[in-house]
Formats: structure tokens, sequence, C-alpha cells
């Protein structure tokens, strides 16, 4: 397991490099994205309009921050951890073809994205479950934010993030999720010791 | 009556919940990260353990997601303020402003975002009336939507819990659900489980069971007590961990209620709370002591 730090825009073969309980540090871009900006991204890209980011080389994080609007018109971000990615997983092609390098979030997602993440070279990232004070720190400027109209959690906001982590490689590349691989021996074992 | 004092300490406890983990919560998380073996895990207890340092520090909240607040309010012959719900969605909206919670209660279906945490039904209260109790007990929870994802309710039968298998049948649809909910209740969790009335009742019982108990508590019914500790030891053993990436602590504690059902039935409802267990409990008795209870 290897500790890595990368910047943003992320090159495809650091990501393939890349394997289950790695740990990896993001500097750079990152763009918040929940259920209703997915499904806008869909319906953009279906009547062939261009999405308000380039997410070629760039990562979607299933996440919502607290924001507060300071004096100057601009935005203070107070809060941000990840959202439970599973919801997402209708949009493991989509992402895969919008370049997108890493999905950052929660929980863990399923074989349609382990699918993608081989085909088109993303990786999956868990970040830590309920620590957006500390994710705070991490955050070092909201660059802007669109669609704000959705509700502060189901905007785009484009934040400036250094060392943005520790983020461990949930599923990668290889065909591995080491969400699948536990679900798999836990219900081995519940098999046998509970039987139906 | 304290009028004031139950508004005041109402006030107080929502933006105490909103701001901090409750205490039995916090030693948890400290003894999961120092008996912890699993790698992965440790990089994430570590996190939550750093969490919780900053936020106390800067006078932060926790996580970024308020989750969905329900509260308790038990009280006795003529001690309840009037229109306490109005404390209660006004101290919600003072910890809305001051960025202890994001504005994320939306209508259901058109999915327009209120922008201040109200809406129909929010802040949830249940309310108990006790004849001839001395004292009002508030409880609240701010508990998250992931672990809302792994929950589950069925109404099963007396030959699905296998009652002659010591309920194995019951404890496998826990452990099953358990399994599946996997990572996205934010783990190390603990598990409420309702069980009897019908779906309504079993599911308050299930969601204010794992709410108002300290997590680290045993159950005064001695069968209770032996279900939930088995419960937690059998989920741990599944090697899950916190953050369900692998480890040995995916599960913080089983909290049991129970309640007379029909003699068709055997519902069961399992509710996950996140460990950002932002809870807390007082009692304001009527002779005006204030007692912290969570």
């Amino acid at each position: 397991m290897k500790t890595v730090k990368l910047n943003t825009p992320i090159k495809e073969s650091d990501v393939r490099d890349l394997h289950v309980g790695d740990v990896v540090y993001i500097t750079g871009h990152i763009y918040t994205s929940r259920d209703m900006a997915h499904k806008k991204y869909k319906e953009m890209l279906e009547r062939g309009e261009a999405l308000p980011k380039d997410f070629n080389g760039y990562t979607v994080y299933h996440a919502g921050p607290v924001c507060l609007k300071n004096a100057e018109g601009g935005w203070d971000l107070q809060l941000i951890g990840p959202t439970t990615s599973i919801r997402m997983e209708p949009y493991a092609d989509m992402v895969g073809e919008m370049g997108v390098k890493f999905v950052i979030g929660k929980g863990g997602m399923d074989k349609g994205t382990l699918d993608a993440c081989a085909k088109y070279g993303y990786a999956y990232l868990q970040a830590a479950p309920g620590c957006a004070a500390k994710g705070a720190e991490c955050v070092k400027k909201v660059v802007d934010v669109h669609y704000l109209e959705m509700g502060m959690p189901e905007a785009l906001w484009d934040l400036e993030v250094v060392e943005f982590g520790p983020l461990v490689v949930g599923m990668d590349t290889h065909g591995e999720s080491v969400y699948a691989n536990l679900k798999k021996a836990a219900f081995e074992k519940l098999d046998r010791d509970y039987p139906l | 009556m304290n009028e004031q004092l139950v508004k005041d300490e109402v006030y107080k406890a929502v933006l105490r919940a909103a701001t901090s983990v409750s205490d039995d919560v916090k030693g948890l998380v400290h003894e999961a990260l120092e008996k912890e073996t699993n790698m992965t895990a440790k990089t994430m207890l570590s996190s939550m353990v750093e969490n919780l340092e900053i936020a106390g520090n800067k006078g932060k909240g926790i996580c970024q997601s308020p989750g969905y607040p329900t509260s308790w309010i038990s009280f006795g012959d003529g001690n309840l303020p009037e229109k306490i719900n109005e404390v209660v969605g006004a101290a919600l909206g003072e910890a809305t402003k001051k960025g202890y919670l994001r504005p994320s209660i939306v209508d259901p279906l058109t999915r327009i975002n209120s922008g201040d945490n109200s809406g129909e039904g929010v802040p949830n209260i249940e309310y108990e009336y006790n004849p001839g109790q001395e004292y009002v007990d508030f409880y609240i929870s701010f508990k998250g939507c992931g672990a809302e994802l792994g929950n589950a309710m069925k109404i099963m039968t007396v030959p699905m819990i296998k009652l002659d298998q010591d309920f194995a049948g019951l404890k496998r649809f826990v452990l099953e659900t358990a399994i599946n909910a996997g990572g996205k209740p934010c783990p190390p969790f603990a598990i409420g489980i309702g069980i009897g009335g019908q779906m309504d009742v079993c599911s308050k019982l299930s969601r204010k069971a794992v709410s108002t108990r300290k997590w680290d508590d045993v159950n005064p019914d001695p069968t209770l007590a032996r279900i939930e500790k088995e419960l937690k030891d059998e989920i741990n053993s599944f090697g899950l961990g916190a953050a369900g990436c692998g480890g040995d602590t995916v599960c913080y504690g089983v909290k049991i209620a129970k309640c007379a059902t029909h003699t068709a039935i055997a519902p069961v409802a399992i509710n996950f709370h996140c460990w950002v267990a932002r809870r807390a409990g007082v009692r304001i008795y009527n002779d005006g002591r204030v007692e912290k209870l969570l």
C-alpha cells in the first residue's frame, strides 16, 4: 500500500498505477456534485450542451459543503465531507465519458462503477466519513458555484484544495473493490453461521 | 412551572447537539482507534479523532450534513411550556445561520430546499405525556441520511424469526442488513432495533433507542442485553471496519427496544446512526434542577 500526492489535472496513467488500499492526497481543483447535479449533467449532455467545467482530468466529489456568504459577496467554506455515493451509481459511465479521474465519496459503489473504472480509467476514493471540519482545512478557496438554485448541498462547487485527504482507494482500475470483497466474505460467514 | 428555564435548556441542548458528539461516543471513537489493527481503518479513525479536535477548537460543526432532526419531549402535568416546538425551530434556525447546519431540508417531491432547515413537519417532535412526571425530558438527535439508506423494516412472523432457535431468523435479518449497509451509514455506527407494535410503532422504537440511549450502556432486560451484545460482536466479526473499508470496529453498539405486538406478527425495524452522534438530552425538574442526560 502506497501513499501518493497528485495534482489536478490528473493523468490516467497515475490512476491506473493505484490499487485498493493506497492512500491519495489531491492538490488543485475539486468539483462537488450530488444527485441533482449528476441529473443535470446527463440532461445537458443529452442535449449536446457544454458543462460549466471541464471535468477531464478532474475529480467529482460526492459532497455538499456548508458555505457562508462573506462581506465581499464570496463564500467561506465552513464544512465539507462525503455523502453516500451509491446514489450516483446510475451515472457510472457518464462520469467516465466526462473524463473524470477520481470519484470521491463514502460507502463505495457497485458493479457498474467498478466496470467503468477499468474501462475509462478512473478510481473511487473513500474519504473519511463525518470529518467535515477536518475536510474544510484542506480547502483554500471557493472558486465559484453553479446551480445554487438547486440548494446549497446540490450545487456544483469548484474548490481549490491543498493535499486534500487522506483518501483511500476503495475501487481501482484492476477490477478490485474493497467493498465487494468485504461483502462477499461477510455473506459467506453469515450463511455458515446463520443459514437461511 | 419553569417555563423560561425549560425553553432555555431546550434551546441550549439543540445548539449543543449541533456542535458536539455525545460524551459516550467520544470515548468509543478513541477506544476503537487504540485497539484497531487494520491500517485503512486506523487512517479513518485517526481522521475522526482529529476532526473532533478541530471542530472543538474552532467552534465549528462536525459534519457537513445536519441529517434530519428528531426530538423527544416527555412531560408531566402542566409542566410543558406552550409552543416548545417554536423554541426547537428557532434553535435550528440559529445553528443554520451560524454555519453549524447546512440547509438541507427539501420538499419530498419538488426537492425545493427551504434554505433554513424548516419545512412541513420539521423539526419532528415526539411528545410523551406521563401523568405525575415531575420533570421535562428533552432529547434531540441529528441523524445523518447515509444511515437512513441502510435502514430496513420487515413485518416478520413467528416462523421467520425462528423463535425455537434463539431468534436466529431475526438475528440474520439484522446481520444481513448490517452487511448490506456496509460503509453507507458512516461506520462505526450504532444500530437501534425496534421489535413489536406495527410498522409505525416499531420504526419509532428503533429511532428512539439509537438516538437516546448511551451507546456503551447495558440494557436492563437481561435477554435484550444478551442479544444486543451478541449482535454487536457478530457484526464486528465481519471485518467491515470504520468507513466500511475493512477493520475491527464497524459497530459501536446495538440498542433494542420492544413493545407488545399482535399475535399474528413479529415486526422488526433496524435503524442505523452514523458515528457523528450529534445528540443531546437534558432533564429539567419542576423544582428548577437541571440534569444532563446525554
